[in-house]
């Protein structure tokens, strides 16, 4: 039987490098991590898979995505419907259905497994699929959701990642060339001091709260007995159903939908470590009017770094962030005129390759002092000379003991 | 009145406590506490093994230049400065020396030579003198610009056949279109092949239908999702080699003739007949896929042997990853040892410190012998062992940065365990010393009143006086 055959010339980017153009990414990457396990915390594994969802959806395919759950809700004997694993009350979606791939599993969730994963710092035997395997043109899109507070974040219940350990392992990557930029996701309680440490350039973070701020849960389903889904995480996804792969919306569009009254909690952006401008450069920049719907708070606006350097990305030739700039998946297909005689020399004029800028050595990496925010002077001290506080509360706790002993002893003869 | 003899001991006095013995037991715990303070330290801190920093930003400021020969017949004398001009523009890590010879065919390097058609033959280029253009023609096969599809450079490459239905006949089109290419390229990397056959390979969509439902044609929107990669398992996640994915599909029997449309719904011209013509093209993207540049338009390619290789291209694609494997490799050690010196908390064991110095090692050596008659293959190999290496010592699992833990929780944690043990140690030590330091002076007090009232009165017991 005579048959016919099709080839096609379709390259996909996945280990291949492009030049190092600013804002031109050759592939996405995901990783979608739930840090916290035990029943009552279902909400994160669904925060989890419904991110998972979305991002498939949107065309990022299975074997650039790292989903890390560190429990298993589906197959949880207090699961109801079991293998199922639902956002809403109504359970019209399940999240956890045949196609799913969980790359990091149960106790495979920890802080030196997450860090590894990042860094590229595994050892010979992990498996591809366990691999974060980007390049300098890679976009990658970092979700966390869990428990956490100021700076932390807590895995499993018995460890925690600090702000600056995720800001150092950024900063690893950025000098591995593991990166060209990243959209980081953060849903816990205190969200935003997630991302206030980072100095790597390429990175645009959200929060889902601010610092002293818990997140909330959406929604309870009586019949599972636990909630099912977190606030902002809910209402992200929702905004994300009305994006499709070919769409044209911005992160400004997506960060201008956020609605305090409705999620519970401020989120925050960061963007000065971003140099693509967040939306169009019209006159009317659609982020002029963030944080400055109801519910935020008046002076200011809603926390917003990189506010004031926002203006001035608009006059540079790049392009603006769309949201399928992270969440889509890249293919680029070359059809090609089959015909030996046909050669060309494949000149491509505007893929000048040109080296990483060079180093500038960065004095402080994370322990420099914040800016100080209070208006008392002992507090001012405190935050500009960062040893007087370990040495206080040496002090203090020694004095304390001293006192106690001498008690004791004076009480003795 | 206290009797000596008496077989009672005064129980005024302590008689079971022994200062001395006091003294030494708390001695004793103050001296173990010293010795083991050096244990400690060594048990708690990281391993951070120096690294040749300074050589290493020396050894990034340094180019690499690859010497080329060039021996240009009599009859292109007026061209020979442009020729270098323009050869050096397009790649600065060329050092070309080019020289005017009477009998350049004999030459061992490259050679320009007079011909009727412009013609490449082995390392010989045969060129019309009248045509003008020669510079920019060198220039272009010495040093093109590198496709950016092209992968980036790994030792070792795997190349995966996937046959999406079934077909017999697909190994021996592998040995007979492919097996020349990789045995060309073979010393810039070493290739496996693995090639896999699938059955009901189902398409994630339904391709439109053209003319009545006898024509299926493929969008360029369809191309993108063309490839299912839920449902089709293409990858072996045995190994960690890049992996080139070459993928064959039949379609099923309702749906053919499938073909590819152009954006405005004609069907494109680029569709195939037959299965060897897949294979051929199979090869031509490999060659794209490995950077392996084309010959420029002008030139006609006499082949001397059956391969479509000209020594030529191999040539300018050897020199082109070696010089990009120089500048790769700086980038990593330098990389390398700014994070070092950077993060604190980071450790460096023996064998980063040797993958780091390996890596200097055969940069050293490809300097030092580049411009002193080393082949290709050699450079390459050094280029690529210190790429490697630089690479391994970057990614080394050992290299994992201690947590941050703020200062506060610091001495929070261990302020409850070592101060209540300190603490009494401490107070007892300086009561010791208060009340010895206390005797001392009562004893020469004693001393001096024995002394000044000597001879009269019944002798005090000092020590009933306490």
């Amino acid at each position: 039987m005579r048959l016919l055959s099709l080839s096609l010339f379709l390259l996909f980017y996945f280990l291949l490098s492009s030049c190092d153009a600013s804002s031109q990414h050759t592939n996405n990457w995901a990783v979608l991590v739930c840090s916290s396990r035990y029943w009552f915390n279902y909400r994160h594994m669904a925060n989890a898979l419904g991110m998972y969802r979305t991002v498939k959806r949107l065309g990022i395919p299975d074997s650039n995505i790292i989903l890390m759950l560190a429990d298993d809700a589906a197959c949880n004997s207090r699961n109801k419907f079991a293998g199922s694993v639902y956002a809403n009350p109504g359970r019209h979606l399940d999240l956890y259905g045949e196609n799913i791939e969980v790359d990091y599993r149960g106790y495979e969730v920890t802080v030196e497994n997450f860090l590894r994963l990042l860094t590229g710092r595994l050892s010979s035997s992990v498996p591809r699929s366990k691999r974060l395997l980007t390049d300098s043109s890679s976009n990658i899109f970092i979700y966390l959701t869990g428990h956490g507070g100021n700076e932390f974040l807590k895995f499993q219940d018995n460890e925690e990642v600090s702000a600056h350990d995720i800001a150092d392992a950024f900063h690893q990557m950025y000098e591995g060339g593991r990166y060209n930029e990243i959209f980081f996701m953060v849903d816990t309680c205190q969200a935003n001091s997630m991302y206030s440490k980072f100095y790597s350039p390429g990175i645009l973070a959200t929060g889902s709260s601010v610092v002293g701020e818990n997140s909330y849960s959406h929604e309870n389903d009586y019949d599972i007995g636990v909630a099912v889904i977190d606030s902002y995480t809910h209402y992200v996804l929702e905004y994300m159903e009305k994006v499709n792969k070919t769409s044209r919306l911005t992160m400004a569009d997506l960060f201008t939908s956020y609605d305090v009254p409705k999620i519970g909690s401020h989120p925050g952006v960061r963007s000065d470590l971003f140099e693509r401008p967040l939306g169009p450069g019209n006159p009317n920049h659609p982020m002029s009017e963030y944080g400055r719907g109801r519910g935020w708070t008046v002076e200011g606006g809603g926390e917003w770094m990189g506010r004031e350097i926002e203006a001035g990305k608009n006059g540079r030739v790049l392009r603006e962030a769309l949201i399928t700039d992270f969440f889509g998946g890249v293919v680029d297909v070359d059809v090609n005129n089959e015909d030996d005689a046909e050669l060309r020399l494949f000149e491509d004029p505007e893929c000048i390759s040109t080296p990483k800028a060079p180093l500038s050595p960065l004095t402080d990496t994370y322990s420099s002092p914040p800016s100080s925010r209070s208006s008392s002077s002992l507090l001012n001290m405190l935050d500009t000379y960062p040893f007087l506080r370990p040495f206080l509360a040496f002090i203090l706790l020694g004095a304390l003991f001293v006192l106690v002993f001498s008690g004791m002893t004076s009480g003795r003869s | 009145m206290m009797d000596a003899e008496s077989r009672f001991r005064d129980p005024s006095s302590l008689f079971f406590q022994f200062d001395t013995i006091r003294r030494y037991i708390i001695a004793s715990y103050w001296v173990l506490i010293t010795l083991a303070l050096p244990l400690w330290w060594t048990t708690t801190s990281i391993e951070r093994l120096p690294l040749p920093t300074s050589e290493v930003y020396a050894q990034a400021q340094k180019r690499l230049e690859i010497p080329l020969a060039i021996c240009v017949d009599s009859a292109f004398s007026s061209q020979i400065t442009s020729l270098q001009r323009s050869i050096r523009d397009a790649a600065s890590y060329l050092d070309v020396q080019a020289h005017l010879g009477q009998d350049c065919s004999q030459f061992p390097g490259y050679a320009v030579l007079p011909g009727e058609r412009i013609l490449v033959e082995d390392r010989k280029l045969y060129y019309p003198p009248s045509a003008d253009n020669l510079a920019s023609t060198l220039a272009s096969l010495l040093a093109p610009k590198m496709d950016h599809r092209a992968a980036q450079y790994s030792p070792r490459f795997r190349l995966s056949f996937t046959l999406l239905n079934e077909d017999s006949s697909a190994g021996q089109a592998i040995a007979r279109h492919i097996h020349p290419i990789t045995s060309a390229l073979g010393i810039l990397h070493n290739y496996t092949i693995e090639s896999q056959v699938q059955y009901h390979a189902l398409l994630a969509f339904e391709p439109r239908s053209l003319s009545n439902g006898t024509v299926f044609g493929l969008t360029p929107e369809d191309l993108t999702i063309f490839i299912n990669s839920a449902e089709w398992t293409l990858s072996s996640s045995s190994s960690n080699d890049p992996v080139f994915h070459f993928v064959l599909f039949i379609p099923s029997a309702r749906r053919r003739p499938l073909i590819i449309l152009n954006s405005d719904g004609t069907p494109s011209s680029s569709n195939l007949p037959d299965l060897q013509s897949s294979f051929s093209s199979f090869s031509r993207h490999l060659l794209t896929l490995l950077g392996f540049p084309r010959l420029p338009p002008s030139i006609s390619y006499s082949s001397s042997s059956n391969t479509s290789l000209s020594s030529w291209q191999i040539d300018t694609l050897l020199r082109q990853r070696i010089h990009e494997n120089v500048i790769q490799s700086h980038d990593t050690l330098q990389s390398t040892v700014t994070l070092v010196s950077q993060i604190d908390g980071m450790p460096v064991d023996e064998q980063v410190q040797s993958q780091v110095q390996g890596s200097l090692s055969a940069l050293h050596e490809l300097f030092r012998y580049a411009s002193v008659n080393l082949t290709f293959a050699e450079m390459l190999a050094y280029s690529a062992q210190a790429l490697t290496l630089s690479s391994k010592a970057f990614f080394h699992p050992g290299m994992l940065a201690m947590l941050y833990f703020p200062a506060e929780h610091k001495y929070a944690v261990y302020t409850p365990l070592f101060a209540s043990a300190m603490i009494p140690l401490l107070a007892a030590a300086l009561r010791e010393i208060a009340a010895w330091r206390k005797e001392r002076r009562e004893a020469r007090a004693v001393g001096d009143v024995r002394e000044a009232t000597s001879g009269d009165g019944p002798k005090v017991d000092t020590k009933s006086v306490l």
